[in-house]
């Protein structure tokens, strides 16, 4: 199964068409391509039951009754998720298609498409969310590795990052330097880098 | 046998023109007696504008031998023989000029020929009145105080006789015209008009003192027959006015300058009539052309909006034949079985929905069903969520509650109500900001369900009001137009309507009828 994939993290297919016979056959049809596949009817039933956490694709249509799918993905963007979206219409409407890509859609596919065409914009999507998950898993690391700091070497840290060298941190801390070289090298050891050029790059990656 | 068709054509031609100058003939000047009413060179003009140049030279000996027998006028006369060379040369030209500019078919159908006929027709013959009385004083025929006199007379008269007769011979030589002809014969109305022609007509020349005071009385008839008859009533009720004011001139016995200021007023007449006449032509023209692109347009909507619902169906197909195709390849035939009845079900949604299609191009049908009021405001909502979604506009919806069904055909009356919400979205995006539209459903009487659709837009002005559903009318400057007649003709042809009030914010009333119980 594909879900297994990604680390850890499952990658479902989230459908949201008001077409039932869209729904059972999309969901029918992917499930045999070995996607796991989610329904919903509409987008405030999908709204009520979206957690952030969630990984995988949003296959919505541009039509919906209520919210439609564009503005779906919009309301998933406000609650702080990046899951990639894909729209699928039945109009050939330019401007909902620009609206959509302007929104970062990944796909916007007209109805009816061939299967292949809705797989490869999937796999696309399910590529990007694949990144998108080992990048947070990387800063979910680095976070907690920095959380094991003491404030001390925190301190230490931030000053060896702006380029001071022990003695100048020495002075402004209020400790010998000696003591500053100690912190520094447990600091190093505990974000497990070897020197201080790797440190900096660290640091760098966990401010962002 | 081109000769003889060429001998046979000018058999018709000469006697028909010797006719004609001797009916015209009347209160000659001078030597060369140029008379104030000149028909024969229409019917030289004409026929060499149909049948060719080449039958300039009969035009030419038809021209002595009429000087001869009519005007005594011997044939060996040199400024004769000049004379008739300068005139066959110049109905020559405006025949070669006018063949030239009216195509593909000189039959005075659009303003522009009926302009270019006019200016050819006027100039040319000013052309030909300037040289033909230049050449007799040369000869000395006609004296120099005469001069103006005689080219006045001259001009007027040829060119009256071609304006009024031209456009007739042009409409006998045309089937499309001589069919109008025929049909004013049909016409009762017809008659009275010639009634109130020949009455004007008497009343001018017999009961009343100056004729050109009261030429005036001809123009009420000749305005009526032209609105209501277009150009083939107008031909010929000026060829009407036209003899009537010969044989009243001929009664009254007038004198030469109230005459040529009769003929003057005639050339008027015939101006406006013929104009009048093609403007009324070209008008019924446009609004059949706009009848049939109406309905092109109508069918177009309705096409777009079956597109999307043969999309649905055929989607669900293609989805389910890869999932069957899948399953066989697996080999779980019991499960694609069941893919299989899932797909003959969408393929029979898919073929209904083509079914209502092809209704509607075959007979224009409406496929009337059963609908709840509520079905109608799902679509509203969603049409509203989509306005929501690009334009940031409030939709809001309130129903009475208890309605009954409505009897419409879903599909069109969606349309109407996507009209109407995109017109609304449309009014209050001008705003800039901050608009709202709302939809209710109430009861318009106890038969008929009203939507009404209402937006903080700035309104319709009420001139634009009554042109609104006028199709081409738009306040957009995208766009056809054509919403709000298609919508309209929709509506009515549910047995409902549907209306624009006057106010400071738009509104629009969409009345439909309920499904009557029983």
């Amino acid at each position: 199964m594909r879900m297994a994939e990604g680390r850890g993290a499952p990658l479902v297919v989230y459908v949201v068409d008001d077409d039932a016979s869209i729904r059972d056959s999309l969901a029918l049809m992917l499930g045999l391509g070995g996607y796991a596949t989610r329904l919903f009817a509409d987008a405030e039933s999908f709204l009520e039951r979206f957690e952030p956490a969630w990984t995988g694709c949003v296959v919505a249509d541009l039509r919906l009754p209520g919210l439609s799918g564009v503005e779906l993905q919009a309301r998933v963007r406000e609650r702080g998720s990046a899951i990639p979206f894909i729209v699928i219409t039945a109009h050939g409407d330019v401007a909902a298609a620009r609206t959509a890509f302007r929104a970062q859609a990944v796909d916007f596919i007209e109805k009816p498409f061939d299967e292949s065409q809705l797989r490869a914009a999937i796999d696309t999507a399910f590529a990007l969310e694949r990144q998108r998950v080992e990048a947070s898993e990387m800063r979910r690391a680095d976070a907690a590795r920095l959380s094991r700091l003491t404030s001390r070497e925190r301190e230490v840290l931030e000053h060896s990052v702006k380029g001071l060298h022990a003695k100048e941190i020495a002075q402004l801390l209020g400790i010998s330097p000696r003591t500053v070289e100690v912190h520094r090298a447990r600091v190093m050891e505990k974000l497990e880098v070897r020197n201080i050029a790797e440190l900096v790059r660290f640091a760098v990656a966990a401010e962002r | 046998m081109k000769l003889l068709r060429y001998l046979r054509d000018a058999a018709v031609f000469v006697p028909c023109y010797l006719l004609l100058d001797w009916v015209s003939y009347i209160h000659p000047l001078g030597a060369f007696n140029i008379t104030p009413w000149n028909p024969q060179p229409a019917l030289a003009i004409v026929w060499m504008m149909l049948a060719g140049l080449a039958h300039a030279p009969t035009v030419f000996a038809t021209i002595v031998l009429a000087d001869a027998l009519i005007r005594d006028i011997p044939a060996t006369s040199g400024v004769g023989i000049l004379a008739a060379l300068l005139l066959t040369s110049g109905y020559a030209a405006i025949a070669w000029g006018l063949a030239t500019l009216l195509r593909p078919r000189p039959n005075l159908h659009t303003l522009r020929q009926l302009t270019l006929f006019v200016a050819v027709v006027a100039a040319g013959t000013a052309l030909i009145a300037a040289a033909f009385v230049g050449l007799l004083q040369l000869a000395g025929a006609l004296e120099a105080r005469t001069a103006l006199t005689g080219w006045l007379r001259f001009w007027v008269g040829d060119a009256v006789g071609v304006l009024v007769t031209a456009p007739l011979l042009l409409a006998a030589t045309d089937p499309e015209r001589r069919r109008g002809l025929r049909a004013l014969v049909a016409r009762g109305e017809t008659y009275a008009q010639i009634v109130l022609v020949l009455a004007a007509l008497w009343l001018i020349f017999a009961a009343l003192s100056d004729p050109s005071h009261h030429f005036y009385l001809l123009f009420p008839p000749l305005i009526w027959i032209a609105i209501r008859s277009g150009l083939a009533g107008a031909t010929v009720a000026i060829a009407v006015v036209q003899i009537g004011v010969v044989l009243g001139i001929h009664h009254r016995s007038l004198q030469t300058l109230p005459i040529i200021e009769l003929q003057a007023l005639v050339a008027a007449l015939t101006l406006t009539a013929l104009y009048l006449g093609v403007i009324v032509e070209e008008r019924a023209r446009a609004l059949e052309g706009l009848k049939q692109s109406l309905r092109l347009a109508a069918a177009g909507e309705m096409a777009g909006a079956i597109a999307h619902e043969v999309n649905q169906p055929l989607t669900a197909l293609a989805n389910y034949g890869r999932a069957g195709q899948m399953l066989l390849q697996a080999g779980r035939t019991a499960e694609a079985a069941q893919v299989i009845e899932r797909i003959l079900a969408e393929a029979r949604r898919a073929a209904e929905v083509v079914r209502r299609l092809r209704d509607f191009f075959r007979q224009g049908t409406t496929h009337l069903e059963q609908v709840p009021v509520a079905a109608l405001l799902e679509a509203v909502r969603r049409i509203g969520a989509q306005a929501q979604a690009n334009c940031g506009i409030c939709v809001t919806l309130k129903a009475e509650p208890g309605l009954p069904d409505v009897l419409v055909d879903r599909l069109q009356i969606e349309l109407v109500l996507r009209n109407l919400i995109t017109n609304a979205a449309e009014a209050v995006a001008g705003l800039g900001g901050g608009g709202e539209i709302a939809v209710t459903a109430d009861r318009h009487d106890e038969r008929h369900l009203r939507i009404v659709v209402t937006d903080t837009g700035p309104g319709i002005p009420d001139v634009s009001r009554a042109r609104l559903f006028e199709p081409f009318v738009s306040g957009k400057s995208s766009g056809m137009g054509l919403g709000l007649a298609v919508s309209r003709a929709i509506a009515e042809a549910h047995g409902g309507s549907l209306e624009a009030r006057a106010g400071t914010h738009g509104e629009f009333h969409l009345v439909l009828p309920f499904h009557a119980h029983g």
